[in-house]
């Protein structure tokens, strides 16, 4: 057995050594900018259809994007209003990405952070006297394995019922919220808030959490390179977090067993379990693996801003994360990228709203088109660069 | 408990589940998954209250369909002939119809969330029937959208089973090689079947909206785009399948609206859809059979 798979070796490096090489490297690294120019085009293509939009409602569309570059670039407060935006993108684009490499649709972050917020909210509040040290780690744990225990029934679902990851992400995410809602306003609602002035109702939230119990904020580090960073920002250690785990999880898939288990059975799962890959574990650990990661998509708002868990907890990260996941092609170190484009785009469709008087939608707007745009451009340039290489192939074989 | 109100009530939530899933079916014959029909159908709730608003109901039903047909053009284009994942493309619709509805409302009404009120349809009333005591509440005052949704139940039969059209189709949808070899053009049949199923899901986006609640209200489908997709693959990719499927959700929500007590809190009243979506799935996706070459893109000539 060992013999013949070093004789086929030999064989296949005698052929390379006779043939000219089939596919030269340097047009491949040509064709390797035309991939890093796609998300850039995509989102300029996104920008001139959203155009329309705003041509219709009578605004310059110009005058528009040039107003939510201004916002967004023109104070130190506004770029730190970035970084704090991007943050739960990084873990949700990571989430949604880590599924998409086992050819696993997660649509379910969506509800799988607001689970994992819920966890880490209440480990947070009811779990007292201990230090910091001890806490906020805890507080991170239970919000990563919140949304790994919602991950776990549509994984088993399909795994051992073949129900399709899509369908049953979304009806979770509908039950997550309603479950939210039921756990906040009537389980847990903190009765104890003393109204200010005594006039108004309480807010629907749950109790305080414990001052250990929450994320330091970013102002000593970004002391340290000579920032000054406003005080009111809420950037907070979550996105150092957020880009080590990017860097964690691209070691994860290129550079251990289990990376090349994941990558096969995204490839081919028939191929991977022929090669004696199972395929049904895989696609559980990376599930529950892209689950628990999307259990910490909410923690910078949660630990980094509010410190309590309401009604109105920011929702919408987990769709964003697809776009974030779709554009940076799940690339760990595009996903970080991608997180700050989008977290951009959502700090300049606020400044759109105060400042133009328009829809802090066509943020929305933008990031349909853009995954819209982005999963046409890779395919015109698939297409193009198959084309391209058939020819040469020709060109390589009439001249032999 | 089984009365006949609480059958009419089953009927009337049904009816937005049926409409889209034989649209689904539609979709998903030609080989096409369409995830972007919730999209569809929210796009079909405002276009159909905002133009109902302005110009009456019957404007305000085709302008939905127009609207549902228009996103379901941009999902066509891009999984038929971009040949992209048909799932991504339906998820980006999804997000594209929400922001759409969102920023116009509030360019239109100045509102994020809902628009004026709307005038529906004239009621029907069977004549001879609504004189039965016990039929009363299901054949008098009734929407005619519900009537068609019954109608488009044995028509769709009709055309899937016992037409050119409907053969093409479904030939499309099982073996796109052999359909094209046979001189089908493919293409044109997955535009046809994307095409027809963002019109119906538009048309129950306008049931919801301008006949149902007489008002556009922001999140009004609550994922019946998505739940219509499972009572299409429970009903087996069946017209007549769908609709049993399309009555159990309805019938489950309207005993579920009826049982509202101290005991149960109402968020998980909400859940029931949801979770009789999932354990349908759960219990029956084995037993139903998808068109064969259902999500793969087509490629012409690629074979060659």
């Amino acid at each position: 057995m060992t013999e013949t798979r070093t004789e086929t070796r030999e064989e296949t490096q005698k052929e390379t050594r006779q043939t000219p090489v089939r596919r030269p490297r340097g047009p491949r690294r040509k064709y390797a900018l035309l991939d890093l120019a796609a998300p850039v085009l995509a989102v300029l293509f996104a920008m001139a259809v959203a155009s329309v939009a705003l041509l219709v409602i009578g605004k310059n569309p110009l005058a528009v994007y040039g107003t939510m570059f201004a916002f967004s670039f023109g104070r130190l407060d506004s770029v730190a209003a970035i970084l704090y935006k991007a943050t739960p993108l990084i873990f949700s684009g990571l989430a949604v990405a880590v599924g998409f490499r086992a050819k696993l649709f997660n649509i379910g972050v969506e509800g799988q952070y607001l689970i994992g917020a819920f966890c880490a909210s209440w480990v947070g509040f009811a779990v007292k006297g201990l230090p910091a040290a001890v806490h906020l780690p805890l507080v991170v744990l239970a919000g990563a394995l919140g949304g790994a225990l919602w991950a776990l029934v549509p994984i088993w679902l399909k795994v051992k019922r073949g129900v399709h990851e899509v369908i049953s992400t979304i009806m979770l995410n509908h039950t997550a919220f309603l479950l939210l809602h039921y756990l906040i306003a009537d389980v847990f609602m903190d009765k104890t808030q003393v109204i200010v002035g005594g006039a108004g109702s309480p807010r629907v939230r749950m109790p305080l959490m414990e001052p250990t119990a929450l994320m330091p904020k970013l102002h000593g580090l970004a002391a340290l390179i000579g920032v000054d960073l406003p005080s009111h920002s809420s950037l907070n250690w979550m996105l150092v977090f957020g880009i080590l785990l990017a860097a964690g999880l691209w070691y994860l898939v290129w550079r251990t067993p289990f990376g090349v288990e994941l990558r096969a059975v995204g490839h081919n799962p028939d191929a991977a379990e022929a090669a004696g890959i199972n395929p049904s574990a895989v696609y559980f650990k990376t599930f529950l693996m892209s689950g628990a990661i999307a259990g910490l998509v909410g923690l910078s708002d949660l630990i980094g801003h509010f410190g309590y868990l309401d009604i109105d907890f920011p929702r919408g990260y987990g769709f964003t994360g697809i776009a974030v996941a779709l554009v940076a092609r799940n690339n760990s170190l595009g996903i970080i990228l991608a997180a700050l484009l989008f977290g951009f785009l959502s700090r300049g469709g606020l400044g759109i709203q105060v400042l133009e008087k328009v829809p802090m939608e066509t943020y929305v707007i933008l990031q349909g088109l853009i995954i819209l745009t982005i999963v046409v451009f890779w395919e015109v340039i698939r297409r193009y660069v198959r084309a391209r290489q058939k020819r040469e192939e020709a060109s390589a074989d009439a001249q032999c | 408990m089984l009365s006949a109100e609480m059958l009419a009530s089953a009927i009337r939530l049904a009816v937005p589940v049926i409409i889209t899933a034989v649209g689904a079916i539609y979709s998903e014959r030609s080989g096409v998954i369409n995830i972007g029909l919730e999209g569809m159908m929210i796009a079909g709730c405002f276009t159909g209250a905002a133009v109902a608003f302005y110009a009456g109901p019957y404007a305000g039903i085709l302008a939905a369909v127009a609207a549902g047909a228009f996103f379901a053009l941009i999902h066509a284009v891009a999984s038929v002939h971009f040949r992209v994942d048909q799932i991504v493309s339906g998820v980006a619709i999804n997000i594209l119809a929400y922001g759409v509805v969102r920023f116009s409302s509030l360019s239109i009404f100045k509102m994020a969330t809902t628009t004026p009120h709307v005038d529906c349809l004239p009621k029907v009333t069977i004549p001879g029937l609504a004189a039965v005591p016990w039929l009363e509440p299901l054949v008098s005052k009734v929407s005619p959208l519900i009537f068609l949704a019954f109608l488009l139940i044995p028509f769709t039969a009709w055309v899937m089973n016992r037409t050119v059209f409907g053969l093409r189709l479904r030939s499309v949808g099982e073996h796109p090689l052999a359909a094209e070899t046979l001189g089908v053009n493919v293409y044109l049949m997955k535009y046809c079947g994307v095409l027809i199923s963002g019109a119906l899901a538009g048309l129950s986006g306008a049931y919801l909206s301008i006949e149902h609640t007489q008002m556009y209200v922001e999140g009004m489908t609550q994922g019946l785009g998505f739940i219509a997709l499972a009572a299409m693959i429970f009903g087996n990719w069946m017209p007549l399948g769908a609709m049993w499927a399309g009555l159990l959700f309805g019938f489950a929500q309207a005993l579920s609206l009826r049982v509202v007590t101290e005991a149960v809190p109402y968020q998980f009243i909400k859940m029931v859809p949801y979770i009789l979506t999932i354990v349908v799935l759960a219990g029956f996706v084995r037993r139903s059979r998808a068109p064969a070459a259902v999500g793969v893109p087509y490629e012409r000539g690629e074979a060659a």
